[in-house]
């Protein structure tokens, strides 16, 4: 994905330096936790000769880990793809309409973002429980519900990074596309949308992550029949620390590097394969 | 004319739902003809089914979560369902005073009855926002003496107590608050809960206040003797696997912990962390029933009333370690088990019990001042 | 001209109309308590602006998000530019560093955090018996292992908008610039760097507002003691049931990042963000 191997803007020695130190302090308390992960003790710990799979057992036995992984997964995808278009939407109009109204609507769009997560679990705990009667598949502990408000916390989120990538779009291609006669619509989706198609991606993989991980409003508009991940996880703050979760934080991990070796290696067989064409 | 048919029919179904929720409810008919009288009607409009789902069928136990959950469900959920018919639910999430308010404030209770320290029951009790208990279902003698309060009644019990790691301090085992605070003859790291109940109570007695005068506690005297002890407090914990942890990986050498937590740690280092019932601090957790119940307060009071038998009692002992509410109970007690009962009367005269009483009127406000000096 | 206002609003509209309805309206419900609870009036406000304890924790809280964004900003930078501008290999070092650690439930690296900077942990223990130190530095249960947590949180957050406004650099510019014969450090600083600002505005904004929320890690790592302003308002609203006081601080947090935001706008232009 090399932008331009011969310019000179090349990363020099110094910036190598502060890569790899930040890059050992991104790992460092992985490597901490994949030993945690094998311990043959009931509660977090590094194991002390130990040594035992007793945890990933457990994640295949007790159906609960599976089932909320499933519906996490379903969750942060619906959220992401809920968020991303809105905050794609939202971030389009903004470029297009610069004034007032639009500055002081972006402004309300970015309140769920300012407040801290435990007052949005309040302030959407009034709002879902106040929909149980109304709308209940969007009400408290629902699939609806925590989708809804997954979308609420993680759109702000989307729409700052897909506006990073739209900022830097230059105005006079739209302009010149328009020029030439193709409609708001034909420029947005064949000129707009496509350069600014790595904002697109990362706002959506934000949204994604935001809501996988998210708890603080999660515990709250949840009661036992929607249990996402996190969910399960935080079942017992006062409690146990499972160390399923390390175990689950292996596998994770490991389905990473297996996903990324795999698209390396289905690129570089696509490039043999036009090499040998 | 169809129109107004269909309107009729969902009428006559919601009567129907209703009585035979009401009945259900009532015990009158058992779980299972319930399901098959209530698929009868399952062309009744999602809402109502919604509704169905929230009522009769189920009672919804709050409780602080991890295993307490299962714990709960095996020693309280097994026998009540047995009983009624009823399915019991645990919701994990955590009752505190904020979640229970809020649910209040909302309108939309979904808890029918709440695993609470026992200072919420009288607190919510004063704002008229619980169920008054029914102690012609709740049975009086299976409660310890004073904890049939009017709207709460001891679930369980649990306490505070000093857990020391012996292998610092062979010569001689710290044992009383003085001890937790004297630093010279014990040097090493402390761990306090970060919530502070106890805590107070623990530096009022090392700066010398007798027991019996405790109450009303003196606030500034104990901040002040906590602020002193500062400086060798590790950290202050703010969930049982964390003091586990810090007194586990010798982190800490010695800690105010639950002794749920304490049974754990002497099994888990073949008793390398000591503890004992001197200088511990007894509390009770309360059982509540939110007005509004979505169970209705009479399945609220049936089940706690099943959760009272000595059996359900025992059980949870042996699972998590909390000292039984009914006083019946202690006798079945396995002999070599019966040294862990925090609230045995020999256990119980070691230690001192926290006044739910004092917390109803205090904590917020106490709390407040404790945390302001823990972040200072 | 009017059906083109039209269209505009089709894009502008839907998001604003969801979060009136599921958010905004609700949050002045909130808000509400700051005025009336427990009594009428202004006590809640009067409360943060003559409380040294509410103070104490915003002007930690504000430290440490400073602190954090711009540590976490200026190391997000160096791993997004190499990341696109590097050499293949290490490009592919860092999408594997980049995207782990996102896995890693936050309960999960905090103690790992525990494991290496505790007292007697990986850490101290490798550096005592090396002999660089002989007491254990304190690298946790304190203000610097909430920072050091956060950071580690935060960076491959931060590395995401870098990494996009990297990647829209027209790679003629700084050629242009390099033929004109400007040095590496040059180029970077009169071309590169402005041409990404927007990027590191955005992460600025996204790493800073989220410290602000952080609550799990800091309670962990910090030893219960560095108490910031989204724990201190969780124990006001689930705690203390202060809600009052929960409001009123959150209303003062908005206004305090309204501010910032505003003070961002004029001194780096925050509308470049917007084009």
């Amino acid at each position: 994905m090399s932008a331009n191997p011969n310019s000179t803007d090349k990363p020099g020695r110094v910036s190598a330096a502060i890569v790899y130190l930040t890059i050992a302090f991104l790992l460092m308390p992985l490597l901490a936790i994949v030993p945690v992960s094998f311990t043959g003790a009931r509660y977090l710990s590094m194991p002390k000769g130990n040594w035992s799979l007793r945890h990933y057992e457990a994640l295949i036995t007790n159906p609960v880990w599976f089932d909320s992984i499933k519906l996490s997964l379903g969750i942060a995808l619906a959220s992401a793809a809920i968020a991303t278009m809105f905050a794609v939407m939202f971030g389009l109009g903004l470029w297009y309409v610069r004034n007032r109204f639009s500055t002081m609507l972006a402004a309300l769009v970015f309140l769920p973002m300012v407040m801290p997560p435990v007052v949005s679990a309040i302030i959407l705990y009034f709002f879902e429980t106040s929909l149980i009667d109304i709308a209940p598949w969007i009400g408290f502990d629902s699939i609806g519900g925590v989708i809804l408000a997954h979308v609420v916390v993680a759109t702000p989120f989307a729409l700052v990074t897909f506006m990073v990538s739209l900022s830097q779009i230059d105005r006079r291609i739209d302009m010149a596309a328009r020029g030439l006669g193709a409609s708001l619509w034909q420029s947005i989706f064949w000129i707009i949308l496509p350069n600014a198609r790595f904002g697109i991606i990362s706002a959506a993989f934000f949204a994604f992550i935001l809501s996988w991980e998210e708890i603080s409003v999660t515990l709250f508009i949840t009661s036992f029949n929607v249990v996402t991940l996190p969910r399960q996880m935080w079942n017992g703050m006062r409690d146990n620390i499972d160390p399923a979760i390390a175990a689950i934080s292996v596998i994770l991990i490991s389905l990473t590097v297996l996903g990324i070796l795999g698209r390396d290696l289905w690129r570089w067989q696509r490039a043999r394969v036009a090499k040998a064409a | 004319m169809g129109v107004k048919t269909k309107i009729m029919s969902d009428h006559f179904k919601r009567d129907c739902f209703e009585i035979l929720t009401r009945r259900a409810a009532a015990g009158e008919i058992d779980r299972r003809s319930f399901v098959k009288a209530a698929a009868l009607l399952l062309s009744v409009p999602v809402a109502m089914r919604a509704k169905m789902a929230f009522a009769g069928d189920q009672l919804v136990i709050a409780n602080w979560g991890g295993d307490a959950i299962e714990a709960f469900q095996k020693a309280f959920g097994e026998r009540f369902t047995q009983e009624t018919g009823i399915a019991v639910r645990i919701d994990g999430s955590g009752p505190t005073e904020g979640a229970i308010k809020a649910q209040i404030t909302s309108g939309k209770v979904i808890w029918d009855v709440v695993d609470a320290d026992a200072n919420l029951g009288i607190a919510f009790g004063k704002e008229g926002v619980l169920e008054a208990l029914d102690y012609n279902v709740i049975d009086r003698a299976k409660i310890r003496k004073g904890y049939d309060y009017e709207f709460g009644t001891a679930g369980y019990f649990f306490s505070y107590v000093l857990a020391y790691d012996s292998a610092k301090f062979s010569d001689e085992a710290p044992k009383s608050p003085a001890d937790f605070w004297n630093v010279d003859k014990f040097p090493g790291k402390r761990t306090m809960y970060k919530w502070m109940n106890g805590m107070l109570e623990a530096a009022l007695l090392a700066d010398g206040v007798k027991p019996e005068e405790l109450y009303p506690l003196n606030i500034e005297r104990a901040l002040a003797k906590i602020e002193e002890l500062k400086p060798h407090i590790i950290s202050f914990w703010g969930s049982g696997a964390e003091s586990q942890q810090l007194l586990l990986e010798g982190e800490a050498t010695m800690g105010y912990i639950w002794n749920t937590r304490a049974i754990l740690l002497g099994r888990d280092t073949s008793d390398q962390i000591k503890w004992g019932y001197e200088g511990g601090f007894l509390n009770s957790s309360t059982w509540i029933t939110p007005k509004g119940n979505p169970a209705g307060r009479d399945n609220a009071m049936r089940f706690i009333a099943s959760s009272q038998d000595a059996l359900s009692q025992v059980a949870l002992f042996d699972l998590l370690g909390n000292g039984p509410a009914n006083p019946q109970a202690d006798a079945l007690i396995p002999d070599d088990k019966k040294a862990l009962n925090c609230v045995s009367p020999e256990a119980e005269a070691k230690q001192v019990t926290l006044s739910a009483e004092w917390y109803a009127d205090n904590y917020s406000s106490a709390l407040e001042k404790f945390l302001a000096l823990v972040s200072k | 001209m009017t059906r083109s206002w039209m269209r505009y609003a089709i894009l502008l509209a839907p998001l604003p109309l969801f979060l009136v309805a599921s958010y905004v309206l609700p949050f002045f419900v909130v808000a509400k308590w700051s005025v009336t609870d427990p009594e009428p009036g202004l006590g809640q406000y009067i409360r943060i602006f003559t409380d040294p304890t509410v103070q104490v924790v915003l002007i930690r809280t504000l430290r440490i998000c400073v602190i954090v964004t711009l540590v976490s900003v200026t190391l997000a930078y160096a791993i997004a530019y190499n990341w696109v501008f590097g050499p293949p290999k290490r490009q592919r070092l860092i999408e594997y560093c980049v995207l782990i650690p996102f896995w890693i439930s936050v309960l999960i690296r905090a103690f790992g955090w525990l494991i290496l900077l505790r007292n007697n942990g990986i850490i101290n223990e490798s550096l005592m018996s090396v002999g660089v130190i002989k007491e254990p530095l304190a690298l946790v249960r304190n203000e610097l292992g909430s920072i050091i947590g956060m950071t580690h949180f935060l960076i491959p957050f931060a590395v995401f908008p870098l990494a996009s406004a990297l990647r829209q650099v027209d790679p003629r510019v700084p050629q242009a610039a390099s033929g004109l014969g400007a040095g590496r450090m040059r180029i970077f600083w009169t071309v590169t760097l402005p041409m990404t600002m927007p990027g590191v505005l955005g992460a600025s904004i996204i790493v800073f507002v989220f410290a602000l929320g952080f609550f799990i890690t800091p309670a962990i790592l910090s030893g219960g003691r560095s108490v910031m302003v989204a724990e201190f308002i969780y124990l006001q609203l689930f705690q203390t049931v202060n809600w009052g006081l929960a409001a009123a601080i959150s209303v003062v947090l908005l206004v305090i990042v309204a501010a910032l935001g505003a003070l961002l706008h004029k001194v780096a232009r925050l509308d470049k963000l917007v084009g």
